[in-house]
């Protein structure tokens, strides 16, 4: 990569990464309702134990109810957000980032850039949710607990940009990123789905990042490493058909040669 | 390098939405130097033609050729809430490719909004979010420049300054096509096309009649 390129890159990551920092929606979700949703959890969900089966090793691991619904809540507060944050930046800027395609600015290093910041906000949000965790109980393996809801706010970041490529309503994008997020969520939850054994799980978003952060949880030996890929993998899906929309859209219909495109200095 | 005989040429462009017929047929051809308005009635397809020219819709047939780089200022304005004034300069100074932002510099002062440069677009007033709309296109300082009703919410102050800024244009050989629905507008044009009934036929600016008579 050139030096210009990598300049392009760095001015569309920094503002893609401040348009989401100017997000106050999104950062009041994060400040508030990641701990007061995790703390309702832990102050009203029982301790019971809960077995949850841990499809990478085959094992069944029996664990603390309140904990593993605290592990399941910071995969849905995460991907709600993340879902959210990529929803709102994709259908906002469709127009604007058309104008900026058509001055000159590389389709590629756009969508790059967003995947950047995206990237970045991911881990941050990630990395705050399992601050909170640990706040109240202690993981045994924090860090790839953060890796784990990591991998669901990045599937959960695709579907945002899915969401805003097609759908033209703030509002219905929203619902359907909570419906999703929590039926995905609920239904790989022991608490709420006695077992959460049957086949078919496995074909959710949330699915890989749940089996990954449960495991980060619980287990000090279990690295379900292919599932690590899962939330990556539908990530890429969403992403792909995203983008497939976006260079679509923002098409130049003229085909303009080389020479007639704006790149000279001015005087 | 000489320069293209024709800054913009249009031949027998074409476009309809389902069956409605919006262009059926529209040619004309602009010089270098040359402050150009498009005027017609709402709904007479002045907006799809302009989309046609600048390359964002595709028309149905008929050809489009520039003869030269190309400046497009969209009629609603199309900027970023959460930046600032000098990121939107910032951010297509790096798409333009350009190694000064001098042009945005001027433009700033001409259109008198550079004491917002630190401001969030969220916070303008609608004029000048519009002068920054206006800014974005003009910055790379194009030989064609394709504005649709650019100067919607100015002052008037603004709008004769808007004008100063296109009667300079033309000065310095750029090729200016302004969509305008204000008859008044005419006056300050070189060269009128009327669009109706989907068929751009030319029509005698104010200008035109002067040196006439």
């Amino acid at each position: 990569m050139t030096r210009a390129q990598t300049g392009l890159l760095r001015t569309g990551a920094s503002f893609a990464l401040l348009e989401h920092a100017r997000n106050h929606l999104a950062s009041v979700l994060v400040v508030v309702y990641i701990p007061l949703w995790l703390t309702l959890e832990h102050w009203f969900v029982t301790p019971a134990p809960a077995r949850f089966l841990l499809r990478a090793t085959g094992r069944t691991v029996t664990v603390s109810g309140n904990h593993l619904t605290m592990v399941s809540g910071a995969v849905n507060t995460v991907t709600l957000i993340v879902g959210f944050m990529m929803f709102i930046t994709t259908f906002k800027s469709l127009a604007f980032d058309r104008r900026l395609a058509f001055a000159g600015y590389p389709r590629t290093f756009l969508l790059l850039s967003k995947v950047i910041a995206m990237t970045v906000a991911s881990a941050l949000i990630a990395g705050y949710a399992t601050a909170v965790i640990c706040w109240y109980w202690d993981p045994v393996r924090p860090g790839l607990l953060a890796v784990g809801l990591f991998t669901a706010a990045v599937a959960y970041g695709g579907i945002g940009v899915l969401l805003g490529a097609f759908l033209r309503n703030e509002l219905a994008a929203l619902f359907v990123i909570i419906m999703a997020s929590l039926l995905d969520t609920m239904l790989q939850n022991p608490m709420s789905n006695t077992g959460a054994d049957k086949d078919g799980l496995q074909l959710l978003p949330g699915y890989g990042p749940t089996q990954v952060s449960v495991a980060a949880g619980f287990t000090s030996t279990d690295t379900p490493y292919g599932h690590l890929l899962l939330g990556p993998l539908w990530f890429l899906l969403m992403w792909g058909l995203g983008t497939a929309a976006f260079f679509a859209r923002t098409r130049n219909h003229l085909r303009l040669p080389r020479s007639a495109r704006p790149a000279r200095r001015l005087t | 390098m000489p320069r293209a005989p024709h800054a913009l040429r249009v031949h027998d462009v074409h476009k309809s939405y389902r069956s409605r017929r919006v262009l059926r047929g529209v040619s004309f051809s602009l010089e270098p130097g040359t402050l150009a308005g498009v005027v017609g009635e709402n709904g007479s397809g002045k907006s799809t033609l302009l989309r046609i020219l600048c390359g964002q819709i595709a028309a149905d047939s008929g050809a489009v050729e520039h003869g030269g780089s190309l400046g497009y200022c969209p009629q609603e304005t199309v900027l970023n809430d959460s930046l600032t004034v000098d990121q939107h300069l910032s951010w297509f100074q790096a798409a333009y490719g350009l190694e000064e932002p001098a042009r945005a510099e001027e433009l700033l002062e001409e259109l008198g909004f550079a004491e917002y440069r630190h401001t969030r677009v969220e916070a303008l007033s609608g004029g000048t979010r519009q002068k920054l709309n206006l800014t974005l296109a003009l910055m790379h300082d194009p030989d064609v420049l394709l504005l649709d009703e650019p100067y919607q919410g100015f002052d008037w102050e603004t709008y004769l300054r808007f004008w100063d800024v296109a009667a300079r244009l033309r000065e310095r050989g750029r090729c200016v096509l302004v969509v305008s629905h204000l008859a008044w507008d005419t006056q300050r044009l070189d060269v009128v096309l009327r669009l109706r009934h989907g068929v751009a036929t030319p029509g005698e600016s104010d200008a035109m009649r002067a040196v006439a008579t």
